[in-house]
Formats: C-alpha cells, structure tokens, sequence
C-alpha cells in the first residue's frame, strides 16, 4: 500500500493509480476486519466519484464501499448507473450478484450470474453460480461447481484460492457434511492466515460444532474486529469463563458507538449479541426482523428463527420461513428451527 | 477512566503486513465476504464542549475535551516511530505538539462573523475507549463578550477518511445539545 501510495502521490491525476490503491484499501479492510480502510478508499477515489461524468471504475469502487458498509440500496444504485455506463463491466456484474445474493433474490442474482459469465470468464462466472445454487436448494451441484472452479483455481493467487475454499465450506455447511466443511475452511485459512472473514465464518463453525475452546486461540490476536470479538465473547460465554462479563461490556459499548455514528447497521451481529450475552429474546427478534428487511443470507434466517422460538413467538418468523419454503435453502441448522416454529403455529 | 499504558497495538500499522493482490479484476471480488465480513470498528472522535458564562470579565470560556484514536493519529501523522506495529507512550508523547498542530486546525469556534473565539490547548491524556486507546486533548475556546450562540466548523480526518465522525456533545448552563459531524454537516450553531 506503501509503494501505491507514493504512485498516487506522484501521479495524483492518475485513475489507475487512484483505483489500485483504493482497491488495495478495500482488500485490506476485508482482510483484517477493519472499516477505516473503506474510508481512505472512499477519500482517494472521491475526486472521481465527484466528478460531473464519473468513469466506470469509480463508481465500481463507490459502490463496493457502500456494500462493505451495508449501505445496499445506494451501493445498487451506483452499480446500475455504472451497467448504463459500460454495460459490459464484469466488476459491477460480479458485485450486483453479490447483491443480490445477500438479499435474497435469486431470480436476479441468476440472470447477473449469466452477465458475469460472458463478461468476467466461465471460471469466475461458475463460482457465481456455483454459490448462487448453494442457496436454492442445490447445494450438491453448487459443490460440484465449485469443485471444478478450485481445479482451475490452483495457480492463481492465494486470495482468490482462499474466496473459492471459502464458498466451498458454505456448500459444505449447506449439506451438513462438516468433516467436509472443516477442511475447506482449514485449506482456506492456510492461503490466507489473518482473513477476517474467514476466521469468523470458521470460528461459527466450531461454535456450532460444540467447540468453542478452539475459538480462543483462533481470535486471540483479533480482537480490534467487532465480528471477531463478539466470537470471542460467544465462545467465553460457552466455555462459561469469567472474562464474559467484562467482554459483554465491551460489546455492548462498541454497539453504543456505532449506534451513536448513526449510519451503519449490523442486526444480525446485534441479534447474536443481545440473544446470546444479553439473554434479551425480545430485543434480539426486534433486531432480527429489521435486519431481514435489509439481508437475508442464510444466518440473517438464523438470527430471526432462533430469536423467534426464544421469545416464544412463532408467528413473527412467518414471512422468513415462506422465504425458506420458496427458495428450498437446504440447511441442516435452520431445517429443525423452521420445524419447531411451524409445529408451534400449528398448535391451537 | 484513564490508563497511561506503556505499549498497546497500533492496528494501522498492520499495513506492512504483505497483502495479497489479487488479479486485477478479481481486485474487488468477494461474493461470501460480502455477507457478513463488516468491519464494525469506523474512525470516530468525540467532542465535548462545556459552556462557563462569565459575564463579570464580559466574555465567555469554553471549556473542551476531545478524544481522538490515537490509530487514526498514526494514520495521518506516522506516530509508530520503529514501525515496529506498536504504539508506545513514549512515541505518542514525543508527538504530543505535532497532534495539537494537527488536530486544532480542524477544529474553529467562533460567535459570528470576524468573531472568532481563541483556542489555547492546556492538556494531553490517553483514554482507554473500548475499541481502542484515544488521545484526549483538552483546551480551553475564549470568546470575546458574551455572545448567545457559537458557531462549530469541524474538519477532523474528513480529507483521508470521509466516514470519520464527530460525536459532538455541548452543554451549558440553560442548554444540552449533541450532534453527529459529518462532511455534510460540519458547521453547527449551538445556543449558549
């Protein structure tokens, strides 16, 4: 970041400077689980955002900004201005499948799959189907894809390599086969040792596996991630640890803080949070619920069906489990919340 | 709560870790990290000004306390010395003036046009906040007469990081007023 610092700084009019390092920002921030990246991103691509006729590839990088943040309605806004621009960019294809995915509508995110593979190449084009399908109930095809996807994959960089082994162990989850899943998320975490999302998705993993004592270590050194930490202080509360309280204190302050910032959210971490550490079932469904209306991957599902059977209100999961009958998401874990649920709106 | 530590991360410094580059187009790519990869942890700063009318000297003193993340201080300010990845108390002692420098040229209070109100820094401290440890800055804002509302133009860290915030609490003795300062809403009129 250094060395494409002082080409900005050399070159300061330069667009493919500009973008190099903000996109390095951006990997960056991913990587370690840290939103000031994105700001210095936005700070160096923003004199192309402003301009009167932005070019393609600062909106692209606007638009991934805004998506890292959540802000998904503004971000989809730059990345359709941006399609009107240069219809052909497989960045903009790639990020609205992206988008799409996280929101939960398929449909679209099928025919932005189909863009991306004209666009970007059949092998970033099948892992947009391949994790598109995990999702739709075809989680053993989606591995299938994938499978392929990682064969090509073997020369390429190491990030790229560890993005596939991580969509990998999702199918894998989605299939229960958590031996399977395990060493995805191993292989994974050897390309890539410090990648924030990773760690958090594995340390998920070993939460649910009943092993949270190997969560400790895993997160030690990350605790400046608020996702990480609020694992940490999961696992702790597991393993029924002193330091729980104090961690709890501290989530929750941190919470205060992005509260009093105003402009982002983060519900389901929040959810996890007040469920879990709080033991506030109604607050959590509260959070869950606002938060589906923004996301509704698999465990924005999660968080809403936990929350609702904790507070022992069947009937505010309803508009989630019709999602889960529609889109036929396979998921070992969800399948015996939405069984419950459905028993107890059964019941006179 | 304040702890003078003797040596805590300084996460911005992690930079010299290698990354890796992905291939140019696979630059921002990131179909599963999208979902769930938020980093929570944003710039924040937080402002508190004090209001004491003192209408026997005919003017009025503000008095300030501004908490700044001494990782963001690094950011614009290089404060990690050895680069060694950490802050020590001694590298941001040795920066205490460059921090003021820097710091209070973002920061004008004035009680009308032509009417600005001095800015003297008196102290500095480290707070423990619970993302992390502050620099705090005090200083007292005198402005001549009395007058009955001031004016705050803040522009902390905006040029680097346009998602930095102010969280911005004033009070005196007839008013409590907060506010959240933002690129687009950096000047605030506060009654006094």
């Amino acid at each position: 970041m250094k060395t494409l610092r002082a080409t900005l700084n050399a070159t300061p009019r330069s667009l493919s400077a500009a973008k190099d390092l903000a996109e390095a920002y951006i990997d960056y921030s991913r990587q370690v689980g840290d939103a000031h990246y994105a700001g210095y991103a936005e700070a160096v691509i923003a004199p192309w955002v402003r301009a009167a006729a932005p070019p393609a590839a600062a909106l692209v990088i606007q638009a991934t900004i805004l998506q890292y943040r959540h802000q998904f309605d503004a971000a989809r806004g730059l990345l359709q201005k941006t399609l009107e621009i240069d219809p052909r960019n497989a960045q903009a294809w790639l990020t609205l499948a992206t988008l799409d995915m996280v929101q939960g509508d398929y449909e679209t995110a099928a025919k932005d799959c189909a863009q991306v593979v004209s666009n970007a190449g059949i092998d970033i084009g099948l892992s947009c189907v391949g994790s598109l399908r995990s999702y739709t109930g075809q989680a053993r095809q989606s591995l299938t894809l994938l499978q392929q996807v990682e064969t090509a994959a073997a020369r390429a960089p190491a990030g790229y390599q560890a993005w596939v082994q991580g969509l990998l162990a999702e199918s894998a989850e989605r299939l229960g086969d958590w031996p399977l899943a395990e060493t995805h998320y191993r292989a994974a975490l050897r390309l890539q040792p410090q990648d924030n999302y990773l760690l958090v998705a594995y340390a998920d993993f070993l939460l649910d596996r009943s092993r949270p004592e190997e969560v400790l270590p895993l997160l030690a050194d990350h605790t400046q991630s608020d996702t990480a930490f609020l694992r940490l202080a999961l696992a702790q509360s597991a393993l029924h640890s002193e330091q729980v309280q104090r961690s709890t204190w501290i989530m929750a302050a941190r919470f205060e803080a992005l509260r009093l910032r105003g402009s982002e959210y983060f519900g389901r971490e929040e959810s996890r949070f007040a469920l879990a550490l709080q033991h506030d079932p109604h607050a959590a469904l509260e959070m869950a619920l606002r938060n589906w209306q923004v996301q509704r991957a698999p465990w924005d599902a999660r968080v809403v069906l936990e929350a609702a059977l904790a507070a022992k209100q069947p009937a505010a999961a309803a508009a989630v489990l019709e999602f889960l009958q529609k889109t036929k998401l396979e998921d070992p874990i969800l399948a015996p919340l939405a069984k419950d649920l459905r028993a107890q709106l059964q019941e006179p | 709560m304040r702890i003078a530590r003797r040596s805590f991360p300084a996460p911005s410094t992690f930079g010299l870790m290698a990354i890796f580059r992905l291939m140019a187009l696979l630059g921002s790519i990131s179909v599963a990290a999208s979902s769930t990869a938020v980093a929570h942890s944003a710039s924040d700063a937080y402002l508190t000004l004090t209001a004491e009318k003192s209408s026997a000297a005919g003017r009025t003193i503000i008095h300030g306390q501004w908490d700044i993340a001494l990782r963001d201080l690094d950011f614009a300010l290089k404060l990690d010395e050895d680069g060694d990845g950490r802050l020590t108390w001694s590298e941001v002692r040795h920066h205490q003036s460059a921090i003021d420098q820097y710091a209070y040229r973002y920061l004008k209070i004035d009680a009308g046009e032509h009417n600005a109100c001095s800015i003297t820094p008196s102290r500095q401290m480290i707070d423990e906040h619970a993302d992390g440890a502050y620099a705090a800055l005090f200083f007292d804002a005198v402005c001549a007469h009395a007058p009955r509302k001031i004016t705050l133009h803040y522009a902390l860290f905006f040029a680097i990081d346009p998602s930095h915030r102010g969280i911005f609490v004033f009070k005196s003795d007839s008013n409590i007023a907060t506010a959240l300062l933002s690129p687009d809403n950096a000047d605030i009129n506060v009654g006094l």
